[in-house]
C-alpha cells in the first residue's frame, strides 16, 4: 500500500514536473449571444380537440413567447425561423444536426403538442447541443391549454438554467403603478402583468393614490401604500382573492413596506411629527417593533436575503446615504460614502450585492454595491430613474425612468415608464406598459 | 394506533396529491434522462515513466536543443500567417495551397520575414532569460564547492516547470496562433457568476493534421457538483469552441510537442468588464 | 436667598444665549440655501392677505424668515376664525419618493410647529405628506421645483 501510494505521488510530480503537455490560457471570446434556433412546436396525435388547438395557434405561439423570451434576456440570440431547415416535427425527433449547424445554430429548442380526449394538453420540449449533436435537456409539462404562456415561460426558465447555471425568471410577474392624467392631478392604479408584458390587470380603480407596491417573495400577497380616506398608510393585499388590510394601527403615516423575505413580516416608516423611522411588523401576530429612533428620516428599509439584517436610508449624516444595520435594528453603520445622495438601498434575493439610486450632480444613477459598501457599480445614468428591483434570481433589476418630453408651452414635462438593466450594466431595455408606468417589483418565481 | 397512523398518511398523501393535481401544473416527468457530457478518467501520461529529476546537465542542453529547433520552426511558420481564415471553415485542399503559396511568397520577400522573425525571436529570449541563467550559473557552479553546487541545483528544479513546458511545447507565436484561432470559436456563456472561478481546463488530443482526436474535460468531477451548475454551462460552451474549431491549423512540424495540448478556459477576465 | 437669585439670573442668561445659538443656527441654515421660491405665483390666500403656503430650499425642512411672517399672518387667521386646518407637505421631483414622502411630513411638521408657538392648538392642526406626488407646478424646470418644495395650509371641513 504503501509503495502505491509512493508511485502515486512520483507519478503525479512526474506529471506535474518536466513533460507537462503545452498548455494554453484562453482568456477572451465572443461576448455575443449565443445564436440560438427556436424550432416551432407541432402538434402530433390528432385528437377531437386538434382542431381547436389548431386554431389557437400555440404551436407556434409558445416558441414565439420563448423567443421573446431568451432574446430580452440579452443571453440569447434567436435565429430567424424563416432560415430552419427541418420540419418542427423531425426537429423534435431526430434533428439532423449538420442543417442547424449550416444557419451557425449553438443550441436548438424543438417541441411537440398533444392534447388529450380530457382536453389536456402535453408540451414535451427538447433542447440540443448542435454543435455536440446531443440532447441536454427534455421535459414534458401538462396543463390546460389556456395556461400555454405560463408553459411557455417555464420552458425558458429550463433553458435559461441549463444554458446559464443560474435559476430562470420568466415564469414571473410585475406589479407596478399605472398612471394617467395630469401631473397635479394624476391617477395611480395598481397594475399587474407577466413579465413579458402580458396578461395586464388592474388591481385598483384609481380613486385613491397608490404608491410602491412590492410582492411578498413567498406567496402572491403584495404590500403597498395608500391615500385611502386622506390617510396615507400601508397595505396588505392578496392578489388572488382581493382582499386587502391595512396593516398596524399607526396614528400617522406609514409608508415605504417591504416584506422579509421569509414573507412573514412587513418592514416599513413610520413618520410622527417630523421624524420617520423603521418599524417591523409580524403578519401573523401584529406585533409591532420600533428598529430605528433617530430624529433623521429613516426609510426604504429593505431586508437582507438571509432575514440577518436590513439596508435603509438616512439623512443623519446631513445627506440622504445608505445604512446597514442587524435586523434588531442594533449595529446601524454607513456604508454609501461617494460623491452625491444615496437612496432606496434593496437587498438583492440572491448574495451580498445591494442595489441603489444614486443622485449626483442633478443626474440619477441605478448602481450596485457590497453590503460592506465597497466595489460600487454604476449601471446606468439618466435624467431622472429610481427604485431598483431585483429579479428573483439576482440578475437583472427593474425600475422606473421619467423622460423629459417637450412640451408645447417653455418648459418640460415628463413620462415615466419601466426599464430593465442586466447586472453587467448591458442589455438595457424599456418594458412596454399600456400606460405611464413607475413603482415596478418583481415576484418570486411562480412555480418553484 | 397503527390504524389511525397510516390513516393519516394516506389522508395527508391524498391531500397533497389533490392539491398538486388541482394546481396547473401537476406533472413535470422528464422525457429522457438529462444526458451529461462523456467523462472518461483521467488517463494519467505514459511519459511519466521517464526517470524523475534528471540531471541538470541534460536539461539544459535540452533546453538548447529546444530553442534552436523552434528557431527553425519559426523559419518556416511565420506567426501572422498562420490564421485569419474564419474557424468555422473547413479548409479546402486548394486553400491550402494557396496559403503554402502565401507563405512561399513571403519567403521570397526576405525583409518581411526577417523582421517577423526578429520579433518572435527577441520576444524569445526574454522569456527564455531565466533558463540561460540557469545554465550559466550551473556551468560556474562546476567550478565552485559542492555546497553551491547543491543550493543551485534545487533552484534548477524549483524552475525547472515553468523552463521546460515552455521549451518543451511550441513557441508563444504559435500558441498566440492557436488562441486567436479559439478566441474566435468560443461563445462565452453570459449569464455566469462572474465573482466564481470561471476556470475549465480541455485536454485535447490532436492529429497531424491537426483535427482533434479526442477532447476532455479535466475537473470533470465539479460538474455534478451542487451549486456548481454554472461550471459545467461553462465546461459545456469550452467543448462546444473546440468542435467549433476543429480542424486546429497547427505548425506544419514539431507534431511530437503539440499532439497533446491543455486548453485553459477562464472567462473571468471577459465577464467581469 | 441671594443665591436662589443669582442662579435664576445664571439660567435666564443661559437660556437667552441657548436660544440665540439656535435662532441664528436656524437663520444661517435658510439663508445658505438661496434656491427658496419668493414670488407668488401659484400662491392662494386663506384670507385677504393670508398666503396658504410657505417655500422651502431643496433638501431642507428650515423655515425662511419669509415663511415665519406668512406662518405668523396664518396663526392670527386660524385663531380668530376658529377653523381648522391641514397642512399637506410637498417636495420637488428631484428625490427618491420615499425619501420625498418623508421629507413632506417633516416640512408640514415645521409649518404646524410654527403655528403651535404662535398659539394655535395641536388639535386643530392636522399634517399629511404627498411627497412628490402633488407638484403645484407640473413643468419640469427650477422655477417649479422650487414653487413645490412647499407646505400648503388648507382649511379643513
Amino acid at each position: 500500500m504503501k509503495k502505491l501510494c509512493l508511485i502515486f505521488i512520483s507519478i503525479l510530480f512526474l506529471n506535474h514536473s518536466a513533460f507537462a503537455v503545452v498548455k494554453i490560457d484562453i482568456t477572451r471570446g465572443n461576448l455575443e449571444p449565443l445564436p440560438t434556433a427556436i424550432s416551432k412546436f407541432y402538434i402530433d396525435k390528432p385528437s377531437k380537440f386538434s382542431p381547436e388547438l389548431k386554431a389557437l395557434e400555440l404551436d407556434k405561439k409558445i416558441s414565439e413567447v420563448i423567443s421573446n423570451n431568451l432574446k430580452r434576456s440579452g443571453l440569447f440570440s434567436i435565429i430567424d425561423q424563416e432560415s430552419y431547415i427541418q420540419s418542427p416535427r423531425i426537429a423534435h425527433a431526430k434533428p439532423t444536426f449538420q442543417d442547424w449547424a449550416l444557419i451557425k445554430a449553438q443550441i436548438m429548442v424543438s417541441g411537440k403538442l398533444v392534447i388529450d380526449e380530457k382536453k389536456r394538453l402535453r408540451v414535451e420540449f427538447r433542447l440540443w447541443d448542435v454543435v455536440n449533436a446531443k440532447e441536454i435537456e427534455g421535459l414534458a409539462l401538462f396543463a390546460t391549454p389556456n395556461s400555454w404562456r405560463r408553459i411557455a415561460h417555464i420552458i425558458s426558465d429550463k433553458i435559461y438554467e441549463r444554458m446559464t447555471g443560474e435559476l430562470g425568471y420568466f415564469d414571473t410577474r410585475i406589479i407596478y403603478v399605472a398612471e394617467s392624467g395630469p401631473k397635479d392631478q394624476r391617477i395611480k392604479k395598481l397594475a399587474i402583468m407577466d413579465q413579458d408584458g402580458a396578461n395586464n390587470k388592474y388591481l385598483t380603480l384609481g380613486n385613491e393614490l397608490v404608491l410602491t407596491p412590492r410582492f411578498n417573495p413567498a406567496s402572491q400577497m403584495v404590500t403597498y401604500m395608500s391615500y385611502f380616506k386622506n390617510l396615507p398608510r400601508v397595505y396588505l393585499l392578496n392578489i388572488e382573492t382581493g382582499m386587502q388590510e391595512l396593516v398596524g394601527d399607526f396614528p400617522g403615516m406609514t409608508f415605504a413596506p417591504r416584506f422579509s423575505p421569509d414573507g412573514k413580516k412587513i418592514i416599513m416608516s413610520f413618520a410622527k411629527d417630523g421624524n420617520s423611522d423603521i418599524y417591523s411588523m409580524d403578519i401573523k401576530s401584529r406585533v409591532v417593533e420600533q428598529l430605528t429612533s433617530h430624529p433623521s428620516i429613516d426609510t426604504s428599509p429593505s431586508y437582507s436575503s438571509d432575514g440577518s439584517q436590513i439596508t435603509f436610508n438616512s439623512d443623519r449624516s446631513g445627506a440622504q446615504q445608505i445604512y446597514v444595520m442587524k435586523s434588531d435594528g442594533s449595529k446601524v453603520k454607513r456604508i454609501s460614502f461617494g460623491q452625491g445622495l444615496y437612496g432606496t438601498p434593496v437587498w438583492s434575493p440572491r448574495g451580498d450585492l445591494i442595489a441603489f439610486t444614486k443622485i449626483y450632480r442633478g443626474k440619477f444613477y441605478i448602481g450596485v454595491m457590497r453590503s460592506d459598501g465597497t466595489g460600487e457599480r454604476l449601471l446606468t445614468e439618466n435624467y431622472y430613474q429610481e427604485a431598483p428591483s431585483w429579479s428573483p434570481n439576482g440578475r437583472v433589476l427593474i425600475f422606473y425612468r421619467e423622460s423629459r418630453t417637450k412640451k408645447s408651452k417653455t418648459g418640460f414635462s415628463t413620462s415615466s415608464s419601466l426599464w430593465s438593466i442586466d447586472l453587467t450594466g448591458y442589455n438595457e431595455r424599456k418594458i412596454k406598459t399600456l400606460t405611464d408606468a413607475s413603482d415596478p417589483a418583481w415576484s418570486g418565481l411562480l412555480s418553484k | 394506533m397503527y390504524k389511525s397512523v397510516s390513516l393519516s398518511v394516506f389522508l395527508h398523501l391524498a391531500f397533497v396529491l389533490l392539491t398538486v393535481l388541482t394546481l396547473p401544473f401537476v406533472k413535470k416527468e422528464p422525457i429522457t434522462a438529462q444526458q451529461l457530457i462523456a467523462i472518461d478518467i483521467i488517463q494519467i501520461s505514459e511519459k511519466t515513466q521517464l526517470p524523475f529529476a534528471p540531471k541538470a546537465r541534460e536539461i539544459i542542453e535540452k533546453i538548447k536543443k529546444e530553442k534552436k529547433k523552434e528557431r527553425v520552426v519559426t523559419k518556416q511558420a511565420p506567426p501572422k500567417i498562420i490564421p485569419k481564415e474564419k474557424p468555422d471553415t473547413v479548409p479546402l485542399p486548394d486553400q491550402l495551397k494557396l496559403k503554402k503559396k502565401e507563405e512561399k511568397k513571403k519567403k521570397q520577400n526576405p525583409k518581411e520575414v526577417k523582421e517577423l522573425i526578429r520579433q518572435s525571436s527577441e520576444f524569445e529570449k526574454k522569456e527564455l532569460f531565466d533558463p540561460n541563467k540557469i545554465a550559466a550559473l550551473i556551468d560556474k557552479s562546476k567550478e565552485e564547492t559542492a555546497d553551491i553546487k547543491k543550493k543551485q541545483s534545487l533552484e534548477l528544479t524549483q524552475n525547472q516547470d515553468s523552463s521546460v513546458t515552455l521549451n518543451k511545447g511550441i513557441t508563444l507565436s504559435q500558441q498566440d496562433a492557436i488562441k486567436a484561432q479559439i478566441y474566435k470559436c468560443w461563445n462565452i456563456p453570459l449569464g455566469l457568476p462572474f465573482d466564481q472561478n470561471l476556470l475549465v481546463r480541455i485536454k485535447l488530443k490532436l492529429k497531424e493534421d491537426g483535427s482533434i482526436l479526442s477532447s476532455e474535460v479535466l475537473d470533470h468531477r465539479r460538474m455534478n457538483q451542487p451549486g456548481q451548475a454554472y461550471y459545467k454551462v461553462l465546461a459545456e460552451s469550452a467543448l462546444r469552441a473546440v468542435k467549433l474549431c476543429d480542424p486546429l491549423k497547427m505548425p506544419t512540424t514539431g507534431y511530437d510537442k503539440w499532439k497533446d495540448l491543455q486548453l485553459n478556459f477562464d472567462a473571468k477576465e471577459m465577464l467581469r468588464g | 436667598m441671594f443665591k436662589i437669585l443669582k442662579n435664576t439670573f445664571l439660567v435666564v442668561i443661559l437660556g437667552i444665549f441657548i436660544s440665540a445659538c439656535s435662532t441664528t443656527a436656524k437663520k444661517s441654515k435658510s439663508t445658505s440655501a438661496g434656491d427658496v421660491y419668493t414670488g407668488t405665483d401659484t400662491v392662494k390666500y386663506l384670507a385677504t392677505g393670508v398666503a396658504d403656503r410657505v417655500f422651502f430650499a431643496t433638501n431642507s425642512t428650515g423655515l425662511t424668515s419669509a415663511a415665519k411672517a406668512t406662518l405668523t399672518k396664518q396663526a392670527g387667521y386660524i385663531k380668530a376664525s376658529k377653523i381648522s386646518v391641514v397642512i399637506e407637505g410637498h417636495a420637488d421631483e428631484r428625490g427618491t419618493r420615499e425619501y420625498n414622502l418623508a421629507l413632506g411630513e417633516r416640512r408640514a411638521n415645521a409649518a404646524r410647529d410654527y403655528l403651535m408657538t404662535k398659539g394655535v392648538a395641536k388639535s386643530s392642526i392636522k399634517v399629511i405628506s404627498y411627497g412628490k406626488e402633488r407638484p403645484a407646478n407640473t413643468d419640469s424646470s427650477k422655477l417649479a421645483w422650487s414653487q413645490n418644495r412647499r407646505s400648503v395650509t388648507v382649511k379643513a371641513n
